[in-house]
């Protein structure tokens, strides 16, 4: 959201601002050690996207590559994002049957604000995987899915 | 309606103008709240592929326009070379050869002359260009045939294309 000097509190659209996060995570600008991009490259309505984790140094994620799934809903970015692991990942913050990641858990996702992304709900899922609950948490064989 | 306040003048007259003497086949329709975000129909030309067929687009002006200028893209699925799978369209006053005496009138205009000339030497959708370089009687075949089933009644996208996009912008 952006404030022009006049005033005016100028909004995004929805597609637009998915069209600007899918344009920068292609440029690869961004932090490496998250991933994303749409399941479906002609998804008119940038709805699903796939995401990658790379488990943080000094935990016991470290080195593992964790997939995800996004699913940006019509009233995204008013509501944030919402997000299930499809890598079997042992966390506080996610669901042990289904994988699916409980906003309340996720920093980003609880405070969410229509200026933030997919690439920062991502980013604190990874933070939140250094956490005293979660960094020294026994987790599957790597590879197995949700 | 919060985002209407402080809106630039220039957006009002260009709103006002674009509802008050609208251009031959096209209409452009702010959303009540965003009237930075358009709703667009865009009618094929005549002796194109794309005749009879109508093109759902979006449009939103940013933050700094006109120094910047507007976003726009096919909601409608077009089988067109400077056209991509997700509606961007390459055109080149959208990018370096935008300038603020410029208008969303000029800009829907060029986007309906790109319909009536389609430029695969300056293509966005590689695969599409190529047909059209080798076989420009197979790519107009295979672009009638979008038309067809995405941009006319009863075809199944443009309807539920205009039925799916949100009625709110937020």
């Amino acid at each position: 959201m952006k404030k022009t000097p006049s005033g005016e509190v100028v909004i995004v659209p929805r597609n637009f601002k998915l069209l600007e996060e899918l344009e920068k995570s292609e440029k690869g600008h961004g932090d490496m050690a998250i991933s994303f991009g749409l399941v479906d490259t002609g998804d008119t309505f940038l709805t699903e996207w796939n995401g990658g984790i790379l488990g943080p140094p000094g935990t016991y994620h470290d080195s593992r590559f964790y997939q995800l799934r996004i699913h940006c809903p019509e009233k995204y970015p008013a509501v944030p994002p919402e997000v299930r692991f499809i890598s079997k990942i042992n966390m506080t913050a996610v669901d042990s049957k289904t994988g699916v990641v409980n906003e309340k858990k996720i920093p980003a996702m609880r405070n969410w604000s229509r200026n933030m992304g997919i690439e920062q709900v991502l980013q604190s899922i990874r933070a939140e995987m250094c956490s005293d609950q979660n960094r020294r948490l026994r987790q599957p064989a790597e590879g197995s899915t949700f | 309606m919060a985002s209407s306040d402080g809106l630039p003048r220039r957006i009002v007259k260009e709103t006002q103008r674009l509802i008050a003497e609208p251009v031959a086949g096209i209409s452009a329709t702010p959303y009540q709240d965003n009237l930075r975000y358009f709703a667009v129909a865009i009618e094929g030309p005549a002796d194109s592929p794309y005749e009879r067929g109508v093109f759902q687009l979006e449009l939103f002006l940013p933050a700094d326009y006109p120094m910047a200028p507007p976003k726009v893209r096919f909601l409608t699925k077009i089988y067109h070379p400077n056209v991509d799978k997700l509606g961007r369209i390459c055109l080149d006053i959208l990018k370096d050869k935008w300038s603020p005496a410029l208008q969303i009138r000029t800009v829907l205009l060029s986007i309906q002359a790109l319909l009536s000339a389609p430029n695969p030497d300056d293509p966005l959708d590689n695969t599409v260009a190529e047909v059209w370089k080798k076989n420009e009687a197979e790519a107009i075949r295979r672009a009638r045939e979008f038309t067809e089933s995405f941009a006319m009644k009863g075809g199944t996208t443009a309807a539920s294309a205009t039925a799916s996009m949100p009625k709110k912008s937020c």
